[in-house]
């Protein structure tokens, strides 16, 4: 009785390694819950699902909790548009060998740092650097926007602020709650064409919209940085956000098992500029995050058309042409 | 060839729906007919809904309707100005009041504040075992480093629920006098405690400054002030008909019959919906957290966050803690109306 049980579950698990060489099968893969990623999501899953035959699940997610779910459970099988530099937890995974970093689908990195409205900086340029935004807190209602508790820019924001001294120049730090109250708060900023000063991130739909400028925080110092993303950090120094990694990675399972989807997944990346283009047109046509891939799809065929294997590339012949 | 065109051309309003080309944005149900190479038309339904999506393929001058939805955002950036004017005076005394509540409490040293918080339960209920409890609690939020967060959250649940009881009872009172004023209030009732918080927060934000803490204040007090009204209506609509009658027998004023016999026979309805009204203001404090609101909820998020589930936990239980002392609070406050209204008779 229970020799044939083993023997039935060996052999279910060996039809189904067997299925999901020949037709791809399940695969789950995160949707993030920001702009860009859910073009990256809605893009790959057509491509998966016309080019390669899988039945794609998207699952949505944030960094952390996609993540953690990994960890303790091994699913979703693919996580794209992970921003590594937010998560320490993601090394620890990758040398532990349950999750295999494949490729930085923004491949240029995403942009973090203190951002202030272009019509601000038309208007006073000198407050395009950090010495000119300090010695003029008045012009931007001396408030700066702080990241939400539990955010890791909230940790090397304070200490930035200390190591330049901004409470000293006169500004009050503002710690918002949420992202979307920071999201709200600049869009309410550009209706009443008030300053703003703060962090935020690109590529985003916000920064795609709302056309902003970044603060130049000096060279970048690779040991300052390291320093500023502790809290602890005993002498903070300023030194600008690097461009972070944001890549997609696939449990090590699923790599081995699905060669083929695998390697469409690493050639899939995107350069800002492309994805800016197609976050801009979705804010333009107040488009869904599947309409603007299906936008990205049918503007960008060659693009696409070179991460596929040939396989693939005939299924969508019909599209190419 | 869509399915409603026949409808505009039999009206002959085709030349009005070409007036404006349309570019709809392809979908990707299009976009996966068009890959396996079969012809949209052919798997579109076979009678459609006369939707607004679906009109304006046959008629482009028809909005579709995230352009529907894009007007209601364009009309309310449009009246936000004159509403801001009219909003943002009204609701200030509520960041002062909000801002002043957290300055003073945090400002007191525990070791006058714990015993002040010890007594007022003492005072509040007459209970040694609720009494007990409110000083183990706030001895172990000072234990393990909580008291100040603990204490913050404290005085925004302190001044919303006050608000909500002051503007309230007057309301419930209007409502059990006037019928049509209650079939007024009971939908606006039904809408605050059903319309999910950010969906008015978010517009507010363009009205007021990020920074104010009326928003995280407004968000409570418009939650919580429900049952604290219904349950004035309903008990000063319980009144037995028989005492009023005797009271008219007396020829007591309206105003005396309400502050001399209604209220005090409503009372325990009452208590019992502040009581409700002080447990749902600390059910918000998470949602206000994300607003800005400062106190436990901002520690519940950061466990959710960074997943660091032990301060999440904590943080999570001490809002229950904190909820239970308060019910038990204002509970003994109850049964200590109810005992006096008892011996009375």
């Amino acid at each position: 009785m229970n020799t044939t049980i083993k023997h039935m579950a060996i052999a279910g698990i060996f039809f189904l390694s067997t299925s999901s060489y020949a037709a791809c099968g399940k695969v789950t893969i995160t949707e993030m819950n920001w702009a860009s990623a859910s073009v990256v999501t809605e893009v790959a899953k057509f491509l998966m699902e016309e080019g390669y035959g899988c039945d794609v699940t998207k699952v949505p997610s944030a960094s952390v909790p996609a993540l953690a779910s990994v960890a303790e459970t091994g699913e979703p099988d693919i996580l794209t548009e992970l921003w590594v530099s937010g998560t320490p937890s993601f090394n620890e995974l990758e040398a532990a060998g349950k999750v295999t970093a494949l490729t930085a689908v923004l491949s240029d990195g995403g942009v973090e740092g203190w951002w202030i409205p272009q019509y601000t900086v038309d208007a006073h340029p000198e407050l395009a650097t950090l010495e000119g935004v300090l010695a003029n807190p008045d012009l931007l209602d001396g408030l700066f926007h702080q990241c939400p508790e539990g955010w890791y820019c909230k940790t090397i924001n304070s200490n930035l602020m200390t190591a330049s001294g901004f409470v000293e120049a006169g500004f009050e730090v503002f710690e918002h709650g949420s992202g979307e109250t920071m999201a709200t708060s600049i869009a309410a900023a550009f209706a009443n064409n008030d300053p703003w000063l703060g962090y935020y991130w690109a590529p985003t739909s916000i920064l795609g919209k709302y056309p902003m400028q970044m603060v130049d925080l000096g060279e970048f110092d690779a040991d300052a940085h390291t320093c500023n993303t502790k809290s602890d950090c005993a002498a903070p120094k300023v030194s600008p956000y690097p461009s972070s990694r944001v890549i997609t990675a696939v449990t090590s399972k699923f790599a081995a098992n699905n060669p083929e989807v695998t390697e469409l997944m690493k050639n899939l990346s995107f350069t800002n500029r492309q994805m800016g283009e197609v976050l801009a047109w979705k804010e333009d046509n107040n488009a869904s995050g599947e309409e603007a891939a299906v936008y990205f799809l049918n503007s960008n065929k060659e693009v696409w058309a070179s991460w596929l294997n040939d396989d693939a590339r005939s299924k969508l012949s019909a599209l190419l042409q | 060839m869509a399915f409603y065109d026949d409808i505009f051309n039999i009206f002959g309003l085709r030349d009005w729906c070409n007036e404006k080309t349309s570019d709809v944005p392809m979908s990707m149900s299009e976009l996966l007919a068009k890959t396996r190479g079969e012809s949209v038309t052919a798997s579109a339904e076979v009678f459609p809904f006369p939707s607004l999506d679906n009109l304006n393929k046959a008629c482009s001058a028809m909005p579709r309707t995230r352009e529907m939805t894009a007007g209601v955002e364009d009309g309310f950036l449009n009246i936000k100005d004159s509403l801001k004017v009219v909003l943002d005076p009204i609701t200030q005394p509520l960041s002062w009041f909000l801002d002043g509540a957290l300055y003073v409490f945090t400002s007191i040293p525990w070791f006058i504040l714990i015993p002040m918080l010890i007594l007022s339960a003492w005072y509040v209920s007459r209970s040694l075992s609720v009494t007990i409890l409110v000083a183990f609690t706030f001895l172990g939020f000072g234990f393990i480093d909580h008291l100040n967060v603990a204490i913050q959250t404290l005085s925004i649940v302190f001044v919303c629920s006050t608000i909500c009881v002051l503007f309230g009872v007057p309301i419930a009172i209007l409502m059990s006098k006037s019928n049509a004023f209650e079939r007024v209030t009971i939908p606006i009732l039904d809408l605050l405690q059903t319309l999910p918080s950010f969906v008015y927060l978010i517009p507010l934000i363009f009205l007021f400054s990020i920074t104010e803490s009326k928003l995280y204040g407004i968000a409570i007090i418009l939650y919580a002030i429900v049952p604290v009204i219904r349950l004035t209506n309903l008990g000063i609509r319980l009144v037995d008909k028989d005492v009023i009658e005797a009271a008219n027998a007396f020829g007591m004023s309206n105003r005396q019959k309400l502050l001399g016999v209604e209220i005090p026979l409503a009372l325990p309805n009452i208590m019992a919906g502040i009581n409700q009204t002080i447990m749902m203001s600390l059910s918000m404090v998470v949602i206000a957290s994300l607003v800005s609101a400062p106190g436990l909820g901002v520690l519940v998020l950061r466990g959710i966050r960074n997943l660091e589930l032990g301060v999440g936990l904590i943080a999570g239980l001490g809002i229950v803690l904190l909820a239970v002392v308060l019910d038990r609070t204002s509970k003994g406050a109850l049964t200590r109306i109810n005992k006096s209204q008892h011996q009375d008779k």
